[in-house]
């Protein structure tokens, strides 16, 4: 059994520490060579909309492709098994809305945030400002569990033990100090590079993501001469779950004996998970401004089909790294070093360098995987703050504070600004975050997506009737009940502790005022997000059949769309 | 860019009076009801088929254990087909759509597009070459 802190030799770390600062220095000279491309807004927030489909569509993958994707849903599947596939799929299905009913439409008919499609036959301030305060609060939750994921990782990837030092730091500095480097990277990325420097730093994680987890799969195919079902057996059989790890219900809709209440809540909640993830990933703002970047409606067609090429390959390669850290490194030695499994693939990486080449490609093999999901937190933060801050510059200041009459320029300096504040922000709350049990933040994020953004996107483009109360009150109650539903659940108070006495919630195990049974808001507050959105539209007797036959006619031909610079 | 629009703000369309009162005239003409017919056929069918076959498989991870652990060859369970067959059909869907928006909705897109904006668009504009 190998674990990362018994095998944590100074070479190691000094391998990991060296690909580290080789990974920062690339793309910090990315961004040096992004930010003399960057003069206009549309360079900004759109990188010049210069992209091609193979380009974009990696971009896409790499924003999607978090570390918390990468180490979490391996992860799962190492110590879960089935479920952590069953996952992976929603993620993966949801594409397809992006592809038939948001990527084409978006791109001709915006220009740099989701704001611009909702607001574009509405009253400008209202729209905006709420467009503005989703697209801030989905940001800054998904950047917070990344941030402080971010923290912990860093101090398990260089394998720092309690009451150890490595570089002057105990595990705790490293935390913090993990969390203060990623904030100051990303900011750096988007103040200086714009759209053009976030986009190529995400164009090379996707890549080495990709080849490092292809790497790894096939070895672990090869350790078991490419025979899968041996590989399947082996796994269920290391996970001590025998055949059931091979079956649903061992991690989300959880049958639980004697138990019909919390059973039926357990299957609800995977239901609302499901439906969550379907409906929310066109609705994220970091995902939709990247159809701007690239020049008409069908590259960013191919843009989406590249993603969805991509992304459906590494849940595939997921699949057997899961399966592999199940078999090869072992249920115990994965829990040893982090509860939720975060670390089975470095450790898998570990255990097939160990096997193939002996102890220093053991070493050579953790260390490089440690610094692909290094590179896929930074270029995941990094889209997250470029999205706040086009946000913000562009909705919130030229349009709701400046009434439209800010200067590109001036835009684009709020902008550099914007992303100052959002990662000291960002920073600030994610170190007292970090000992928080965060992880709920993502699937919120997606949650909300789904709630308050996609049904106003939808319903703007296809709504004839739709108006500005329908909009404002479909962002805000979707907002606010899935954000509601989720403060008063078990993962905010009341859950308990588990088996090891950690406490399942965010806060202390003393606190409880619990009262809504579903960890996942989705199955109940989408519904209340578009209603919201249709109550409000009949409560108000605006309507403007010309600005929606105009949006609706750019929208489709793309007469009009926003072109690409071309300097 | 100044704007003359007093409701649309910023960032509405740009100020050009003639595409704006042409694209209201395009949103009767039939031509423009057949391209929006063209994309609805497909993505209304293909999305509702997408979502409920999504939920087929949700519900019977959820509800039908038996059924899903049921194996098929050697330890490969229904479960396992089940989800990869959701890839397959994702990825079925994506390449299905691509061809039929080919063939049946860009021509007629951008045959709309070049007659709403003024004859064919500038091909180094359009593709952003660098200059």
């Amino acid at each position: 059994m190998i674990t990362l802190a018994e095998e944590s030799t100074n070479q190691e770390r000094l391998i990991t520490v060296i690909l580290f600062a080789a990974l920062i220095a690339l793309t910090l000279g990315v961004t040096a060579w992004a930010s003399r491309h960057t003069r206009s807004a549309t360079d900004f927030h759109s990188g010049g909309r210069g992209f091609t489909g193979i380009q974009n569509g990696f971009a896409i993958g790499s924003d999607y492709m978090s570390a918390a994707s990468f180490l979490g849903i391996a992860g799962t599947i190492a110590l879960f098994g089935y479920d952590g596939f069953l996952y992976s799929i929603g993620f993966l299905v949801a594409w397809l809305v992006a592809l038939l009913l948001v990527a084409e439409l978006l791109r001709n008919s915006g220009r740099f945030t989701m704001a611009d499609v909702v607001s574009y036959r509405m009253r400008q301030r209202p729209v905006r400002t709420a467009a503005s305060v989703s697209t801030l609060t989905v940001s800054v939750f998904y950047l917070l569990a990344q941030m402080v994921g971010a923290g912990a990782l860093i101090a398990l990837l260089l394998g720092i033990e309690e009451g150890e030092t490595y570089l002057g730091m105990s595990a705790d500095t490293a935390k913090i100090v993990g969390i203060v480097v990623v904030g100051i990277l990303m900011v750096t990325y988007v103040s200086f590079g714009g759209m053009t420097g976030t986009t190529w730093v995400q164009i090379i994680k996707a890549v080495i993501l990709m080849v490092g987890a292809l790497l790894v799969s096939l070895l672990v195919l090869a350790m078991y001469d490419f025979n899968f079902g041996s590989l399947m057996n082996d796994a269920a059989a290391a996970s001590g779950r025998g055949d059931a790890f091979l079956e649903p219900g061992q991690r989300y809709g959880v049958e639980v004996a004697g138990d019909a209440w919390q059973t039926m809540v357990n299957k609800l909640d995977l239901i609302s998970l499901g439906l969550a993830l379907v409906l929310g990933t066109a609705g994220l703002p970091h995902i939709l401004i990247r159809f701007y970047t690239v020049p008409d409606a069908k590259t960013a067609r191919k843009s989406v089909n590249w993603a969805i090429g991509i992304i459906g390959t590494f849940y595939l390669l997921t699949l057997i790294l899961g399966f592999g850290a199940a078999a090869l490194v072992g249920h115990e030695a994965i829990t040893a070093e982090n509860s939720a499994g975060n670390t089975a693939a470095p450790q898998l990486a570990e255990a097939v360098g160990d096997h193939f080449g002996g102890d220093f490609w053991g070493a050579a093999m953790l260390a490089f995987i440690a610094a692909v999901a290094f590179a896929a937190i930074l270029s995941t933060v990094a889209g997250l703050t470029i999205a706040s801050s086009s946000s913000l510059a562009h909705d919130f200041y030229n349009s709701v504070l400046r009434k439209g009459k800010a200067s590109e320029q001036e835009e684009v300096r709020v902008a550099r600004f914007a992303a100052i504040g959002v990662g000291a922000v960002s920073i600030v709350l994610a170190v007292f975050a970090q000992d928080l049990n965060v992880a709920f933040l993502v699937a919120l994020a997606f949650a909300i997506a789904a709630s308050a953004n996609l049904p106003t996107i939808l319903l703007s483009l296809f709504w004839r009737r739709f108006n500005t109360t329908g909009a404002v009150a479909g962002i805000y109650g979707g907002l606010i009940s899935s954000v509601g539903l989720v403060f008063f659940s078990p993962v905010v108070s009341g859950k308990g502790v588990d088996a090891e006495g950690n406490n399942l919630s965010l806060f202390p195990e003393s606190v409880d005022f619990q009262w809504f049974p579903l960890e996942n808001p989705g199955l109940v507050s989408i519904p209340i997000g578009l209603l919201c959105a249709i109550i409000g539209t009949l409560m108000s007797k605006e309507s403007d059949d010309e600005r929606f036959a105009r949006l609706q006619v750019r929208a489709l031909t793309g007469a009009g769309a926003e072109r690409a610079s071309s300097h | 860019m100044s704007t003359t629009h007093s409701r649309p703000g910023p960032e509405g369309p740009p100020p050009d009076g003639d595409l704006e009162s042409r694209s209201v005239t395009m949103h009767d003409d039939p031509r423009f009801v057949e391209l929006r017919s063209r994309l609805l056929r497909f993505v209304v069918p293909a999305g509702i088929g997408f979502l409920a076959w999504y939920l087929l498989y949700v519900l019977l991870s959820a509800y039908a254990g038996g059924f899903m652990s049921t194996k098929i060859v050697g330890s490969a369970n229904v479960a396992l087909f089940f989800g990869l067959l959701q890839f397959v059909s994702t990825f079925g869907i994506a390449i299905l759509y691509s061809r039929y928006t080919n063939r049946r909705f860009d021509p007629l897109a951008d045959e709309l597009r070049e007659e709403l904006e003024g004859g064919p668009t500038v091909p180094g504009a359009r593709k952003g070459e660098d200059a």
